[in-house]
C-alpha cells in the first residue's frame, strides 16, 4: 500500500492546562491521494479540533497532548505556528465554514487571493493576478475580471465560498480540508457548492477531506467515511459499505435520521432521531461514551471503552456492533 | 489590473455643506445671546482700563462701537458682516479681527495638529502592541499607565510636565512658541519652535492618546477573533502581516470616527493648553477677548471655530469613506 497523503494518528486535544478534559480522545485516519474522506457526526463532536490541529490552527484554549499528523510520511510541525506556514495553503488548504465572515471586509476579494500567492510563490505581479482570474473563473465566478475588485459585501454567500475555495486552492495544495463548506448555504448553492469541489478535485487530483453533519451530502460525494463521536472515531468505511451496512449503533442512528430516498423506497424511511445528546467533555465516563444513548448497551459498555475492530476496510469501535444486514 | 473607480459622493458634500451653514448661523445666534447676558461689555473694560468711569466717556465709545443700537440690529449687524466675510475690527486690540485672528492661528493649528498627531500614533502604536502581547507583560505596562494618565486632569499633566522636564531637568523651555530674541532662520527656527512646541503638544495630547490606546487595543483584540483573521492565517499569513495589515485597518476605523468627534475637544483643549504654557494661539487670543468684553472677537473666534469643526469633521467622513469600501455616503 503506498503512503497515505496525510496521516492522523492517535491525535488527542485537550483544553491546556486541564489534562483530564480530552476533546480528542486519540483519533487516527489517513487521506489517500485523490480520494475524498468524509468525517461526520453531530456537532460537538471534535470536528472542526480535528481539521483546525491539521492545520495547526487550534484555539490557545486547547493544546495537543498526544499523537502525530505527518504529511506524506513526515510529521508536521503542527504546534509551531511559524513552520506551518509554510504547509497551509501550499500543501493543506482550507475551507470554513461561514463565506460571509471569511474574507476581510477591506480588501477586494481577488486581492485576498492574490496574497496567498504572493505570500508563497516568487512571481511577477502580472502573471500572478493572471493566475487569480485564472481561479475565479475556475470556481464559476462571472465576470471575473470585474467581480475580482469587488469587495466582499457586494458577493453572495455562494460566490463568497467559491473565492474562499479557489484561495484554498490557490497555491495548488494536494489536500482540502473543507470544514461544514456548505452549512451555512442555502439548499440548491449546497448542490452547486459540491459539484464544484468534486469537479474541481477530478481536475486537480486534490484529496478532500469533507467535514460535515450532514450524512446526505456524503453518499455521492465521499469514497470513505469516518463517523466521530464525542472525541473519538466510531466508525469508518468505505461509503457503500456505511451506507448499506453500519455496524456501529451511532452510525445506524445517523443514518436512521437522515432522508434517504432508497431507503424510503424499500419502506423504511421513517425518520428516528438518536435520543439525548452528546455528553460533555467534561463527564467522567468510564467505557463506551455512546452507552447512555445506545440500543445495544450492556454493562460491558459502561465498564470499558471498545477498541477498534476491522473488517477489512470497514472498522468500528463497538462491542455490541449491529448485526451484518442487507437492506430493510 | 486595474481597480474600479468609486464615484466622488457630491450629494454628499452638498448636503453636509448646507447642513453646516445652517450649524454655524445657529451657533453664531445662540452665543451671541449667551455672551450679551454676560455682565459688562468692551466700552466700560476700555475705560476701566484707561482708569475712568465717566459714564460720557463710556456712552461715546458704546456709541463708537455700535454697543448703543437694540439688540436684534447688532446681531443683524454681525450676521451681515459674518455673511460677507469682514469680521469687522477690534477697539481693544487696535487690529482687523481677521488680521488678528490669523496671526493667531498656525500657532494653534500647528499645537493642535501635534497634540493629534502623538495621540493618534501614539494610540496606535502602544493599541497595537499591546493587542499583539494581551495580558503578557507589555501589554499589562501599556494599559497601566494607559489607565493612569486617563484618570489624570490635563491641566496637572502640564504643569507638572513644565515643573519636571522644563524647570527641574532643563530640557525644554517653559513658555513660549519661540526664542524671538535669538532671531533664528530656516532650519534652526523650526528646531527652535519644535523645541517650544513638544511640551505643550504632548500635554494636551496625553488624555486623547491613553482613550486611543485603549480603543485600538479593545478593537485589534476585538478584529483578531473574528473569523476572516483565522481564514487569513489558513492561508500562511504571517502574524506581523495579519496584525498590521488586516486587522490595524479594520480596527482604526472606530479610531477615526472617535478622532473625529474630538477634534471640537482638541480645539476647546487649546484654551487652556496655551494658557499655561504662554502658547501664543487663538486659544490664548479668546481668553484675552473674554477679560477685555471684545465680544465681537470672542464671537468671531467661536463662529470660525465651529466653521472649522464642522469641516474637520466632513474632512473626517470623507477619509473615513475612503479607508471603509463598505460604507456609502448619502
Ligand atoms: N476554545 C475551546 N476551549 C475549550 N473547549 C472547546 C473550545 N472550542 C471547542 N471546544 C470543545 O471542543 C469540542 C469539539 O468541538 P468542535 O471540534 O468544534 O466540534 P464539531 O466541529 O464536531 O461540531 C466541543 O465539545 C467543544 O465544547
Ligand atoms: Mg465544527
Amino acid at each position: 500500500m503506498t503512503t497515505p497523503i496525510l496521516a492522523v494518528e492517535n491525535l488527542q486535544i485537550s483544553v491546556r492546562k486541564k489534562p483530564g478534559l480530552l476533546i480528542l480522545r486519540g483519533v487516527s485516519f489517513t487521506v489517500h491521494a485523490g480520494e475524498t474522506l468524509a468525517i461526520v457526526g453531530e456537532s460537538g463532536c471534535g470536528k472542526s479540533m480535528t481539521s483546525l490541529a491539521i492545520m495547526g490552527l487550534l484555539p490557545d484554549a486547547v493544546e495537543r497532548t498526544a499523537g502525530s499528523v505527518r504529511f506524506k510520511g513526515r510529521e508536521l510541525p503542527i504546534t509551531d505556528n511559524r513552520a506551518m506556514r509554510k504547509v497551509r495553503a501550499v500543501e493543506i488548504g482550507m475551507v470554513f465554514q461561514e463565506p460571509m465572515a471569511a474574507l476581510d471586509p477591506l480588501y477586494p476579494v481577488g486581492k485576498q487571493v492574490l496574497e496567498v500567492i504572493e505570500e508563497h510563490e516568487q512571481l511577477p505581479r502580472e502573471m500572478a493576478w493572471k493566475r487569480v482570474i485564472d481561479l475565479l473563473t475556475k470556481v464559476d465566478l462571472p465576470n471575473p475580471e470585474a467581480l475580482a475588485w469587488s469587495y466582499p459585501h457586494k458577493l453572495s454567500g455562494g460566490q463568497l465560498q467559491r473565492v474562499v475555495i479557489a484561495m484554498a486552492l490557490a497555491c495548488n495544495p494536494d489536500v482540502l480540508i473543507a470544514d461544514e463548506p456548505t452549512t451555512a448555504l442555502d439548499v440548491t448553492v449546497q448542490a452547486q457548492i459540491m459539484r464544484l469541489l468534486k469537479r474541481l478535485q477530478r481536475d486537480t487530483g486534490v484529496a478532500i477531506v469533507l467535514i460535515t453533519h450532514n450524512l446526505g451530502l456524503v453518499a455521492h460525494t465521499a469514497d470513505r467515511v469516518m463517523v466521530m463521536y464525542a472525541g473519538n472515531k466510531a466508525e469508518e468505511a468505505p461509503t457503500r459499505d456505511l451506507f448499506l451496512s453500519p455496524r456501529h449503533p451511532y452510525s445506524r442512528g445517523l443514518l436512521d435520521a437522515t432522508p434517504n430516498p432508497e431507503r424510503a423506497a424499500a419502506g423504511g424511511g421513517v425518520l428516528r432521531e438518536i435520543p439525548g445528546t452528546v455528553p460533555s467533555i467534561a463527564d467522567p465516563m468510564p467505557g463506551c461514551r455512546f452507552a447512555p444513548r445506545c440500543p445495544n448497551a450492556s454493562d460491558l459498555c459502561r465498564a470499558r471503552v471498545p477498541e477498534p475492530t476491522f473488517e477489512g476496510a470497514h472498522g468500528y469501535a463497538c462491542f455490541h456492533p449491529v448485526a451484518r444486514e442487507t437492506l430493510t | 489590473m486595474k481597480p474600479i473607480r468609486r464615484r466622488f459622493p457630491w450629494a454628499f458634500l452638498g448636503k453636509r455643506l448646507v447642513y453646516g451653514a445652517l450649524a454655524m448661523l445657529a451657533i453664531a445666534i445662540i452665543n451671541f445671546f449667551l455672551l450679551k447676558l454676560a455682565p459688562g461689555d468692551a466700552a466700560e473694560a476700555l475705560a476701566g482700563q484707561a482708569g475712568t468711569a465717566d459714564p460720557e466717556y463710556i456712552a461715546q465709545l458704546r456709541a463708537q462701537f455700535g454697543l448703543d443700537q437694540p439688540l436684534l440690529s447688532q446681531l443683524w449687524a454681525f450676521l451681515t458682516r459674518l455673511a460677507t466675510l469682514d469680521l469687522g475690527y477690534s477697539h481693544v486690540f487696535n487690529e482687523r479681527v481677521s488680521t488678528l485672528i490669523l496671526s493667531r492661528l498656525p500657532a494653534t493649528l500647528m499645537l493642535m495638529g501635534a497634540a493629534i498627531l502623538i495621540a493618534v500614533i501614539g494610540g496606535i502604536v502602544f493599541g497595537v502592541t499591546a493587542a499583539r502581547y494581551a495580558n503578557r507583560w507589555p501589554d499589562r505596562a501599556i494599559s497601566f499607565v494607559a489607565l493612569l494618565l486617563y484618570g489624570t486632569p490635563p491641566y496637572w499633566i502640564g504643569l507638572m510636565m513644565i515643573l519636571i522636564f522644563a524647570v527641574w531637568l532643563g530640557w525644554t523651555p517653559t513658555s513660549g512658541m519661540e526664542n524671538v530674541l535669538a532671531f533664528h532662520t530656516g532650519w534652526d527656527r523650526v528646531v527652535d519652535i519644535a523645541h517650544h512646541l513638544i511640551l505643550p503638544a504632548l500635554a494636551q495630547s496625553i488624555f486623547y492618546l491613553a482613550i486611543y490606546i485603549r480603543l485600538v487595543r479593545a478593537g485589534m483584540l476585538e478584529v483578531l477573533s473574528l473569523d476572516f483573521i483565522r481564514v487569513a492565517r489558513a492561508k500562511g499569513i504571517s502574524e506581523r502581516r495579519l496584525a498590521y495589515r488586516h486587522a490595524l485597518r479594520n480596527a482604526v476605523l472606530p479610531l477615526v470616527t472617535v478622532v473625529g468627534t474630538n477634534i471640537g475637544n482638541f480645539l476647546g483643549g487649546a484654551v487652556l493648553t496655551e494658557t499655561v504654557f504662554s502658547w501664543p494661539g487663538v486659544g490664548r487670543l479668546m481668553f484675552d477677548a473674554m477679560f477685555q468684553r471684545d465680544l465681537n472677537l470672542l464671537l468671531s473666534i467661536l463662529v470660525l471655530s465651529s466653521l472649522f469643526v464642522i469641516v474637520a469633521n466632513l474632512i473626517v467622513d470623507l477619509l473615513y469613506a475612503i479607508i471603509n469600501p463598505t460604507v456609502e455616503l448619502k
